[in-house]
């Protein structure tokens, strides 16, 4: 694998892998416009040398197989250029100290000069040790890995239990044409979990890649099909549109001002800190909207420059058995998840968002929270925010069934939406005894419990839009009677802080608390109440909750494993109940929240036949009127 | 027909779970009482009011001491089918779960030290989802380990890797 060192001189068999590496070779920092859209071009047509690729690319790896390789030999140099990072870090560290000590500039100048190349030679002699100690390869059976300077490792996993190959190249890798290879088996097994090739030259990664999850001869076929998703750049118009934007230069400022601090620069940072004061204090009237719109437009700037960092050449294609996302403008990503670790999807719509006409698509998924817990990112985000509409419908095709929460964007069930009532036509809605007579002859998965055949929830007023069925009013009730309870309580504290504050201002002031609190909890308890639904799909379990932060989620009803169900002493009496359905995948378990107690249990038996049934007590129909 | 509810599994705890779960409530609730009592009685004045208070509060621990097993113990119950094992507790809150066998990864048995003083063990069943973990309390020790060995007998016959 010498010729991989110039990967663009030899001909050899690296270029055999053209087809799959195409995005990955045409990406780099100072990409321009039109070389994106060339390379856009390049995955909507099958690549000419595509299916010839395949194979090939697999014979790279697979000749080679029982050798035992290196890890890229350039790694040292992408190690010396991010080691510049910390030496800057150590100079600046060193130039104050130094300078408190009345050091001369020269001498000042050699102690950097020297302090910097110890630390980049000795980050750069570190990386050469772990890369003479690093071998792996690849066997027909299993994917092997030797590491560990002090202390040695072995790390074996079995081919046929590989779940997941994530590749991943920041900037500096990218310069280098370096990525790291993760290579997951998707379960919670703690450290043997995964293998991290870290890093391997960028075609040795997606040949490996590609002959890992074996899609060499049926990759040529799934690109036409064309990709499940693809960026548009006016989606870009969704990024702010999260609290981030309000609060992130803010937090920003305060985190450069302490940095600054720390850096030896306070003097000049407080002089600034009370000039502005100085400033506000003067002009109040001129200075504070002034910087709050610099505020807000910093935050919008930093949320768009974000989200392009994060979603540009976002590309989410359907690979045969398995979803391969592709996204990020410095750092390319590329996350493969196998289809059978596919549990389900979630909808998910944080309020400004939502008011903005947004969602967001999260996969639920068998072991994926635990692998990428370095990462500050979702590794669970399928899809960037993007229209509501294209979400569900992105929702379903990820689900591969329509579901039935697709339909008009709903009026985001605002304050004043009709609850629904007794009678309605649904067959989940409405307290226990209004579809008594009607209801449910067949108990199948496909009796009238399917949504498919309603006529769009429109019966349900904007709280059950099609086809979702909308919780009994006792669900109002009760979130009414919580936030009626917090006011109580934030009257009760007002009175004690009027009663026992030291200052005279606080009297007339304090008052505003308890209205903000119970207004904020009506609120809260008509959209929560109103966002309340669930639904049961042909496949899918169905259920939607939340006010703030609003997630349906459609879970496959082969994936529940389990159910619990809870009546709290209030809900007794209110008639409802919780019905909860576990899971291996996400956050384990799904609820849908105060249905009535009939309809619930009606719900959890047909979503998975056979399994609570036994359990449930049932009325026979000439018994109620 | 129209469901009306969930009806409530078959079988009780062992009847020894009622003094084991009393010894524990006392374990808590002896403590609790003795040191508002000893609080009253060293720390204060003695004022006969608050030592109604103290009183009443100490004497509510015990009682809840001697009430809450017996509650308990008509709450919980358990059923093992064919096809799933099935348990009810909560006296406020109600909790019902079902785990199917097919589903079902590791079962487990568990004796504390005081609970071995009752000849008593809980038999824990845990599916692949983190919440779904199932527990079937205060059972006489060697029905524990023939349901536990009935359990693993039946899901090592069922096929799948159970998530």
């Amino acid at each position: 694998m010498n010729g991989h060192r110039e990967p663009h001189e030899s001909p050899g068999p690296i270029t055999s892998t053209a087809g799959g590496a195409a995005w990955e070779t045409s990406v780099r920092p100072h990409l321009s416009g039109a070389a994106r859209a060339a390379d856009g071009q390049s995955h909507d047509r099958p690549h000419p040398s595509g299916p010839a690729a395949g194979p090939a690319a697999g014979t790279v790896v697979e000749e080679e197989a029982a050798r035992w390789r290196r890890l890229s030999g350039r790694s040292p140099w992408a190690s010396g250029v991010k080691s510049l990072v910390v030496a800057a870090g150590a100079g600046a560290g060193l130039v104050r100290f130094l300078m408190g000590r009345d050091w001369t500039a020269g001498g000042i100048v050699a102690a950097c000069a020297g302090a910097a190349v110890l630390i980049v030679a000795a980050l750069v002699a570190y990386d050469l040790l772990r890369l003479r100690a690093t071998r792996w390869r690849l066997t027909p059976d299993r994917l092997e890995l030797r590491s560990g300077l002090t202390t040695r490792q072995h790390r074996s996993i079995p081919r046929d239990r590989v779940r997941s190959v994530d590749l991943r190249a920041d900037p500096v890798h990218r310069m280098f044409g370096l990525t790291v290879v993760k290579v997951g088996t998707g379960e919670h097994a703690g450290d043997g979990d995964e293998v991290a090739l870290d890093p391997l030259d960028r075609h040795e990664a997606e040949a490996l890649r590609r002959t890992l999850l074996r899609q060499e001869e049926r990759a040529a076929a799934a690109r036409e099909e064309g990709p499940v998703a693809e960026l548009r750049w006016s989606w870009v118009r969704y990024a702010p549109l999260s609290v981030w934007t309000f609060t992130g230069a803010a937090v920003v400022l305060g985190a450069l001002y302490k940095g600054l601090e720390t850096v030896g620069l306070k003097r000049f940072t407080t002089r600034i800190a009370a000039g502005l004061w100085e400033w506000v204090v003067a002009q109040p009237l001129l200075a504070v909207p002034l910087l709050l719109a610099l505020n807000l437009l910093v935050g919008v700037l930093g949320a768009g420059l974000l989200f392009a960092e994060s979603w540009a050449r976002y590309r989410l294609e359907r690979e045969p058995g398995r979803l391969r996302l592709r996204r990020g403008l410095l750092t390319a990503r590329s996350l493969t998840l196998e289809e059978r670790r596919l549990r389900g999807v979630e909808i998910n719509e944080p309020l400004l968002l939502r008011l903005g006409g947004g969602a967001r698509i999260r996969s639920i998924a068998t072991g994926l929270g635990k692998s990428s817990g370095d990462e500050t990112e979702d590794a669970a985000a399928l899809t960037p925010p993007m229209p509501r509409a294209l979400a569900l419908q992105v929702a379903a095709t990820i689900a591969g069934t329509p579901l039935p929460v697709t339909g008009p964007a709903p009026s985001d069930s605002q304050a004043g939406a009709p609850l629904p009532v007794t009678g309605t036509t649904l067959p989940f809605a409405g307290p226990v005894p209004s579809h008594g007579p009607d209801g449910l002859p067949g108990g199948g998965a496909e009796g009238p419990a399917s949504p498919d055949g309603l006529p769009g929830g429109g019966a349900g007023g904007p709280a059950a839009p099609a086809g979702l069925a909308g919780h009994p009013g006792a669900a109002l009730r009760r979130r009414v009677v919580r936030a009626g309870v917090a006011a109580v309580v934030a009257v009760a504290a007002a009175a004690v802080a009027e009663l026992t504050a030291p200052w005279a201002w606080v009297g007339g002031w304090v008052w505003t608390a308890p209205v903000a609190v119970l207004v904020l909890g009506l609120w809260h308890a008509v959209v929560s109440a109103g966002n309340l639904g669930h639904a049961l799909g042909s496949r899918h379990l169905i259920a939607r909750r939340g006010a703030v932060v609003r997630r349906t989620v459609a879970l496959d009803r082969a994936g529940i494993a389990g159910w619990t169900v809870t009546e709290s002493f209030f809900q007794r009496r209110a008639g409802l109940l919780t019905v909860s359905a576990t899971t291996a995948a996400g956050r384990g378990h799904y609820e849908v929240v105060d249905v009535g107690r009939a309809d619930g249990l009606e719900l959890a038996a047909q979503a998975v036949p056979g399994l609570l049934d036994p359990f449930l007590t049932r009325e026979a129909p000439s018994t109620r009127p | 027909m129209s469901v009306t509810g969930l009806r409530p599994p078959r079988n009780r705890a062992d009847r020894r779970a009622v003094p084991w779960w009393t010894v524990q409530w006392l374990i808590l609730m002896v403590p609790v009482a003795g040191a508002a009592v000893a609080a009253y009685w060293f720390l204060t004045e003695r004022p006969v009011w608050l030592g109604g208070v103290v009183a009443v509060f100490a004497l509510g621990c015990l009682t809840l001491a001697v009430v809450a097993p017996r509650a308990a113990y008509r709450v919980e119950r358990w059923e093992v089918t064919d096809q799933a094992v099935y348990t009810r507790k909560g006296l406020l809150t109600h909790t019902w779960q079902v785990a199917p066998m097919s589903r079902i990864q590791r079962v487990d048995t568990a004796r504390g030290p005081v609970q071995r003083l009752f000849g008593l063990a809980d038999v824990t069943v845990t599916t692949a989802s983190s919440a779904g973990a199932v527990k079937i309390e205060a059972l006489d020790h060697e029905v524990a380990a023939e349901l536990a060995e009935r359990l693993t007998a039946r899901t090592q016959a069922t096929p799948g890797d159970a998530t």
